[in-house]
Order: structure tokens, then C-alpha cells, then sequence
């Protein structure tokens, strides 16, 4: 395993961005699922491939703090992940494969405040960094629908309106695209790579998605098998399943 | 019922949850405890509570169609009602009640469709403080309670999941199709744990 290092410096990120991972393993349920996982990202986009079951979702859950590791330290942005929760769940924001399980309320609006609950802003500042955030995704006429009736891929807009109005500095992606249409999981994929004032964790079985970001790594058989330039880490990958 | 809110700028849409949530209580209180005998006076106090709901509903500009799909959606309470009453009480009584019971919960379907749902949590929260005293978490009673009025249509789209897969495999589990339902049901309910979690709600 080659841990992934920055080809350089990223202009803008804020010191301290960076996850590390050192000898980590996750076992649950007494099987283990991920095994001596170390690495070092500060890299602004990180895809994550490799097969269905390979660890990859264990990964990022164990980076948004939704599992804690059985052996090895993890930290993101300075904060371990099983001493500080609560400063782990105001600087980390997931982004789940299936967007109907994320909405929590009943309409788009309602859903999308609901992530600023506890955030100390009174009813006019809510409301008023609602719209925004419903404008900057082009759902203001949706505000008052009710959001499980919404298509797959304005739920999945929901559901990354309703991460980001909290502002984290790390996004946390697992197959965000995966159920949907091309159409909509460029847009998806577009806002992700291109529009993000954060950095980005992606798992990913769209490999044009991956081929975008800064770094890709490689899950196998619950261990970190490849990190490095995505180009050539996705080329290896197509060659393996040739 | 329950409802998803439905835009308006309507007096009862701009009045604070709070009043209305009074509002709810007094009405649904006067029309449990407004004489029913004689038969005739109990008839006309539950037409005439009926007839305020209705004219709220013209109030709200929700008297068409929304009006019409809320009374319709009690049409179960309904049948459920006069048919134990006929045989236990009578017709005058049957009706008297059944009235009245429809009347509260068109009612309380008037609040859901003219109230965002976090203003309700908000007030809902507010009202509750006192109980924080006693030990009740009044934030985690009001994302209960938000939380089953979203979880209802999840729930039915998962039971048209289950309905389509067995016309897919032309088998009928009948009473038995309630054993997929609930690993959807329990699997989802993670997947939504995940999510609160996520969201910072433990």
C-alpha cells in the first residue's frame, strides 16, 4: 500500500485540512472489514474505488465518525474522530448513496433548515440562508413541495442542499450518483468537483467522476491496495477487470 | 390527518402555530364536551362545529379540493364509527359523534396544511420546555413527531415496492407480504439513523 501524499501544497485550504489514518482496522460484528488502512490526504478531491464490498462505504463511515475504528487512530482536520464527535459532526457533512433515507422532514424547505437546527440562528437567518441555499441549487420553486415526491435526482440536490447549507470542511460522498440518470449525476458530479468550497471525499463506481479528482485510492478485500494520480490508478483498475 | 403544508397567504397561514395549536385544542376540547342530549340540540352543536371547520378551511382558500381530499381520507374513521355505534348505541348518537370526530381531525388537518413544519417543531418545542423539567427532551419529541408525519409516504412507497416485486414474481404473500415490508422497513429506519447521525442528532 502506498500512502497518498500531495503533489503539492493547495492553494487556499485551510491549515489542518488533512485526514490521517494510522493502522486502522474495523472489524463488525467480530468480521473484519477494513485492515491496516494508513494514509495521509490533503488533497482537495479524493476518489475512492474499487469492488462492491471491498470497504470502501466502511471508509467513509468511518471518516464521517458513523463507525469508530476497532485498532489504529483516525483524524480528520485535526479532530479524532472517536474523542471529538461533536466537532466532527459540525466539520464533516455525508452525502449517502440513497437520497429518500437523508430527508428527514416533509417538505424541501423544512428538510433543508433542518440541517441548521442547534445552530444558534435565529428564524429570519434560517430562512433567509434557506432561500439561498435553495436558489444556488435552482429549487426555490420547489420549497414548499413535498420532498419525497421529488425526482431521484432533485432528492439527491436535497440531500447535498441540506449537507452543504451547514458549510462543513469536508464533504463526504458515498456513490452519490449511483442511482442516478447521466444527466443527473453530471450536475451532481459537477457541483461536487467543481463548485465545493470543501474538501471532498467521493466513493465512486463512476470512474469519469473519479478521473476528476486530485487523488484516487484503491480498495480491495478491505485493505488500502493503490493511492495515487487517478488517471493512471484508473487505468490499472480497467486493466485488472479487462 | 395528517398533511404536507400547502403555500398561502392566507390569514390562518400567517397566524403563529402557537394560536393555532390553541385554537385546535379549544375546538377539539368544545366539540368533545358540548351537550348531546337532547339528540337534536347534540346534532346541530356538531353540524355547527362541522360548518366553523369548513368556513376556516374558506378562510385558508383551502376549501376545494383539499377540504374534499381530507374529509375523504377519514372515510375509514367513518365507516368505523357508525357501524360499531349503530350496533352498540344508536343512529342519533352514531351520527352525533361520528360528526364531531370528523370535524376535529378535518381540524387538525387544517393545521398541518397551513403550518411549515419547523415552525410546528419550533412551537411544539417551545410549549414543551417546561416538561425538560421532568425529564422530557422536548427537541427529541418534536423530531418524533416530524419524523412519522415523513416517514409515511417512505413507508407506503416501500409496501408499493413490496406489491410490485411479488406481481413481478406473479406470487401473492397476502398477510405474509408484512415480513418484507418490516427488513425494508427496519433497514431504511438504519439507513435514517445514519442520516440523523450525520446531521448531528444522536
Amino acid at each position: 500500500m502506498t500512502p497518498a501524499q500531495p503533489a503539492e501544497p493547495h492553494p487556499g485550504r485551510p491549515p489542518g485540512a488533512v485526514i490521517e489514518l494510522s493502522g486502522v482496522d474495523v472489524e463488525l460484528g467480530g468480521t473484519p472489514v477494513l485492515s491496516g488502512v494508513d494514509a495521509r490526504l490533503d488533497q482537495r478531491r479524493v476518489a475512492v474505488i474499487g469492488a462492491n464490498g471491498s470497504g470502501k462505504s466502511t471508509f467513509t463511515r468511518l471518516l464521517g465518525g458513523l463507525v469508530p475504528p476497532t485498532r489504529g487512530t483516525v483524524r480528520v482536520h485535526g479532530i479524532d474522530v472517536e474523542r471529538g464527535r461533536k466537532a466532527l459532526r459540525a466539520a464533516v457533512g455525508v452525502v449517502f448513496t440513497n437520497p429518500d433515507a437523508q430527508i428527514l422532514m416533509p417538505t424541501v424547505a423544512d428538510d433543508v433548515a433542518f440541517s441548521l437546527r442547534g445552530s444558534g440562528l435565529d428564524r429570519a437567518a434560517v430562512v433567509e440562508r434557506v432561500a439561498g441555499t435553495l436558489a444556488r441549487f435552482g429549487m426555490s420553486e420547489l420549497a414548499d413541495a413535498p420532498a419525497h415526491q421529488l425526482s431521484g435526482g432533485q432528492k439527491q440536490l436535497l440531500a447535498l442542499a441540506a449537507v452543504l447549507i451547514r458549510e462543513p470542511a469536508l464533504v463526504i460522498a458515498d456513490e452519490p450518483t449511483t442511482l442516478l440518470d447521466l444527466g443527473n449525476a453530471r450536475r451532481i458530479g459537477g457541483i461536487l468537483i467543481d463548485d465545493l468550497d470543501a474538501q471532498l471525499v467521493v466513493v465512486t463506481h463512476d470512474l469519469e467522476l473519479a478521473a476528476r479528482c486530485d487523488v484516487a485510492l484503491r480498495f480491495a478485500e478491505g485493505r488500502l491496495v493503490d493511492a495515487g494520480e487517478p488517471a493512471a490508478l484508473i487505468a490499472d483498475y480497467r486493466a485488472l477487470h479487462a | 390527518m395528517i398533511a404536507v403544508y400547502l403555500p398561502g397567504d392566507s390569514l390562518v397561514h400567517r397566524a403563529p402555530a402557537g394560536v393555532k395549536l390553541l385554537l385546535l385544542a379549544v375546538l377539539g376540547l368544545a366539540l368533545s364536551l358540548l351537550p348531546r342530549e337532547p339528540a337534536l340540540l347534540g346534532l346541530v352543536l356538531a353540524g355547527a362545529g362541522l360548518v366553523l371547520v369548513v368556513l376556516l378551511y374558506a378562510l385558508a382558500g383551502l376549501a376545494a379540493r383539499p377540504l374534499l381530499r381530507q374529509l375523504w381520507s377519514t372515510r375509514w374513521i367513518v365507516v368505523l364509527m357508525v357501524v360499531t355505534q349503530l350496533i352498540f348505541l344508536g343512529p342519533a348518537e352514531a351520527a352525533n359523534n361520528t360528526v364531531r370526530v370528523v370535524a376535529i381531525v378535518v381540524l387538525a388537518g387544517l393545521l398541518s396544511l397551513t403550518t411549515r413544519t419547523a415552525e410546528l417543531l419550533t412551537t411544539l418545542e417551545r410549549l414543551l420546555a417546561p416538561l425538560a423539567r421532568v425529564g422530557v427532551d422536548p427537541r427529541r419529541v418534536s423530531l418524533t413527531l416530524s419524523l412519522a408525519i415523513t416517514m409515511i409516504p417512505v413507508i407506503a412507497e416501500l409496501a408499493r415496492q413490496v406489491r410490485e416485486a411479488q406481481q413481478a414474481r406473479g406470487v401473492r404473500l397476502g398477510v405474509r407480504a408484512v415480513v418484507p415490508l418490516l427488513v425494508l422497513a427496519l433497514r431504511h429506519a438504519d439507513d435514517v439513523a445514519d442520516a440523523l447521525s450525520a446531521r448531528g442528532i444522536d
